[in-house]
């Protein structure tokens, strides 16, 4: 588990390639498999921080893939060495977190 | 002090402690317009989220595959030139069609790629609003070989 965070800042602008472990299940696709809709489970929001600031914020759906890859940018007073720090709670009310080291 | 009551003051403190930085900076679309997520057509999305289906197609770039192989991992590429409060993206291949709201803040570059799950062939939205209350959208028809998600 953890979210792989990949972090490089250049001209003044951070990019990150985050990666996170989840199976993503849709309500039709949990109906199928269990018979029930309300098994269905996926990321619901992800949020990245840096020195406490929030750089990316997102509510998500069932129809984000699985396993997402969610890239993103950010700017500000922010340098190498600084650490991005990214958390996802899920339907199910799960948490993971991970941290990537800006380079 | 007895250690129980010791105990529960830690605990509680702890709660705060932990409840604290998600309540000052991000916001839960999904906790804040519920309807959103449950919307079965892009246009009623689009109104339950923005109040409006007025969509002024330009700031927005959308890039996504002509034909995509594999419905279950659809390479969608967005961003904004536009002064923006959120960004969201929508399709119409879903039982819903609501995929993601992101905010934007002073240190967003609005440029994100994502992978998204289209059941069959369909057409993705992306719509910027702007800061002077305007939609901003584009949108991209594409067309699903195997469809990834079974809605």
């Amino acid at each position: 588990m953890g979210i792989k965070v990949k972090a490089k800042l250049k001209n003044g602008v951070v990019s990150v390639k985050s990666l996170a472990k989840h199976d993503m299940t849709t309500y039709n696709m949990m109906e199928k498999k269990t018979g029930n809709r309300e098994d269905a489970n996926f990321i619901t929001h992800l949020t990245a921080s840096v020195n406490g600031k929030v750089v990316l914020d997102a509510s998500t759906s069932q129809f984000i893939s699985k396993n997402p890859i969610v890239k993103f940018k950010f700017k500000g007073d922010f340098k190498k060495g600084d650490k991005v720090e990214m958390n996802w709670i899920d339907r199910k009310g799960n948490k993971d977190s991970g941290k990537g080291k800006i380079k | 002090m007895e250690r129980r009551n010791f105990l529960s003051l830690v605990g509680m403190s702890a709660v705060a402690l932990t409840v604290a930085p998600a309540a000052v900076s991000a916001t839960d679309w999904r906790a804040d317009k519920p309807d959103v997520w449950h919307a079965h057509t892009v246009e009623d999305a689009i109104q339950a989220m923005y109040g409006s289906t007025t969509l002024i197609e330009e700031g927005v770039k959308l890039t996504a595959p002509d034909v995509a192989a594999n419905g279950g991992a659809i390479p969608v590429d967005f961003a904004t030139t536009v002064d923006a409060k959120t960004i969201a993206v929508f399709q119409d291949a879903n039982p819903e069609a609501a995929v993601m709201v992101i905010d934007i803040n002073e240190f967003s570059v609005p440029q994100y790629s994502i992978k998204i799950k289209m059941g069959k062939s369909g057409t993705i939205t992306i719509v910027a609003e702007g800061k002077d209350g305007k939609l901003y959208a584009a949108k991209k028809t594409l067309e699903v070989a195997l469809g990834g998600c079974e809605g």
